[in-house]
């Protein structure tokens, strides 16, 4: 174990150019499932006729397929119907559609987690179903799905480590490459690596609970 | 104002309203009673389509309500509601709950909004309470906010859904006078609940429903005296010995 020469200056720095392409993806992904999936989260609870019912078996059968195959298969089987992705795109739109079937079931959960009354009196006001969502069920939803979404965006930022596979110059990726040069370095790096995904990690599950904690 | 003729519901094979005939004036106050289960909140939910006809013809103010035609949105201002457990909006203040619908419905300035909210606080005796929100209130504060934000709008027509069965006794007093004053004032009210004192009060009539029928109509004094149906009477007796 070296690590005196594992943690030169320059390994740092590379390691965290790795991290920083692991949030950057993460990040985008994050904004795009939360859109995607928010919008198929509501028009399944909405129920809107067919539209749900194709959703809900693309929902499934995403939810049910390991990660690593839809990476596979953005960045190795789209070319193949000529739609070529650079590597970034490639485990962006990955992480995306995977990450929005997850979060499209706890926004619907969520919703569906609002009293019935809720409705039923914004309803009988003389509000469209549409303005009851946005002003009454929406907001107490979002309240109860903080830490759900919190949690499911710390499973995304690890989850940006399986990108690996096709070369994604992340975190994991980087620290292969400097293991990769002596045996010595792998435990130190190992280390370090997983150093920089606890903080961040642990400090958005710290700001869930304060959230959590407000709310109550 | 409200006309029921020859209407029927179903919950899947399941007959919830049978054959109700019945209309309501304008300025009338009508309670309904019945066992739990007999298909009053049904009835009452039918007439602001909270619930769907099945057969017959349902009219309010002369719009045809099971009309897929009918603008539901529009009808539905004109009918306040107050349901047994409040179903205040726990995220928003006691004005802003009071305030929503006149801003997103009638197109209120926030500032005219406010002031009507805070003139029918004043109604139901909790202007103190507007920057609340409703857990911080009792139940039979969050009751009353509920009639304030019913009336808000300026319904013609107010419904009530066992409004003081989820309130502790010492609360039921507060809402009942409140709905008293609004009787009135000449509030057409359709009101299920099992309150005698308040239908003797201020009743024109008592509906009493038993399995999905209306099986008597009369005034209080009398409905109370000497009911007609058997079942009635039985029912009657068990509230009283109660
Ligand atoms: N959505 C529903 N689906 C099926 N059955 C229902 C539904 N709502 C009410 N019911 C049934 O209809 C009957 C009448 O209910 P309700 O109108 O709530 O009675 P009440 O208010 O007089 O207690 C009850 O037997 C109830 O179980
Ligand atoms: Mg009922």
């Amino acid at each position: 174990m070296d690590f005196a020469g594992a943690y030169t200056p320059d390994n740092i720095k590379f390691l965290l150019e790795g991290f920083w392409v692991t949030i950057q993806v993460a990040f985008v992904s994050i904004i795009l499932s939360f859109i995607i999936g928010g919008l198929v989260g509501i028009i399944r609870y909405a129920k809107v006729p067919v539209l749900s019912q194709i959703l809900a078996m693309i929902v499934e059968t995403v939810r049910n397929l390991p990660l690593l195959l839809i990476i596979f298969f953005t960045y190795f089987a789209l070319p193949e119907v000529r739609i070529k992705l650079e590597i970034i795109p490639a485990a962006i739109v990955a992480l995306t559609i995977f990450e929005s079937a997850m979060l499209s079931e706890v926004i619907r959960s969520g919703l569906k987690s609002v009293d019935k009354g809720q409705m039923e009196a914004a309803r009988s006001s003389g509000l469209s179903y549409v303005q009851a969502l946005i002003h009454i069920i929406l907001p107490q939803a979002l309240r109860r799905m903080v830490p759900p979404i919190v949690s499911q965006f710390i499973s995304l930022l690890k989850d940006t480590s399986l990108a690996v596979v096709i070369s994604l110059p992340e975190l994991t990726h980087h620290g292969q490459i400097i293991y990769g040069q002596s045996q010595k370095f792998l435990i130190p790096i190992l280390i370090l690596v997983a150093l920089m995904y606890f903080v961040v990690n642990y400090s958005l599950s710290i700001v869930a609970q304060r959230l959590e904690l407000k709310r109550t | 104002m409200i006309v029921f003729d020859q209407v029927n519901k179903y919950y899947g094979d399941f007959h919830v309203l049978k054959n109700i005939n019945l209309t309501i004036n304008k300025g009338e106050v009508v309670v309904v009673i019945g066992p739990s289960g007999s298909g009053k909140s049904t009835l009452l939910r039918c007439i602001n389509r909270l619930e769907t006809i099945s057969e017959g013809s349902l009219s309010v103010n002369g719009l045809n309500v099971a009309d897929k035609k009918t603008d539901i949105n529009k009808l539905r201002r004109n009918i306040g509601m107050v349901f047994q457990h409040f179903h205040l909006y726990p995220h928003k203040t006691v004005l802003e709950n009071i305030m929503l619908a006149p801003k997103k419905v009638l197109g209120q300035t926030d500032a005219e909004a406010k002031k009507i909210a805070q003139k029918y606080l004043e109604k139901v005796g909790i202007a103190d309470k507007a920057n609340s929100f409703p857990s911080q209130l009792s139940g039979g504060q969050q009751q009353r906010v509920a009639i304030a934000r019913g009336l808000a709008m300026g319904p013609e027509i107010m419904l009530f859904d066992e409004p003081t069965s989820a309130l502790d006794p010492e609360m039921i007093g507060e809402v009942l006078d409140v709905m008293k004053a609004l009787a009135h004032e000449g509030m057409t009210m359709v009101v299920v609940t099992h309150e005698m004192g308040f239908a003797r009060e201020v009743a024109d009539r008592i509906v009493f429903m038993d399995e999905g029928k209306v099986l008597e109509e009369a005034i209080p004094a009398e409905f109370y005296a000497n009911p007609r149906e058997e079942r009635a009477r039985l029912f009657l007796s068990r509230i009283l010995n109660h």
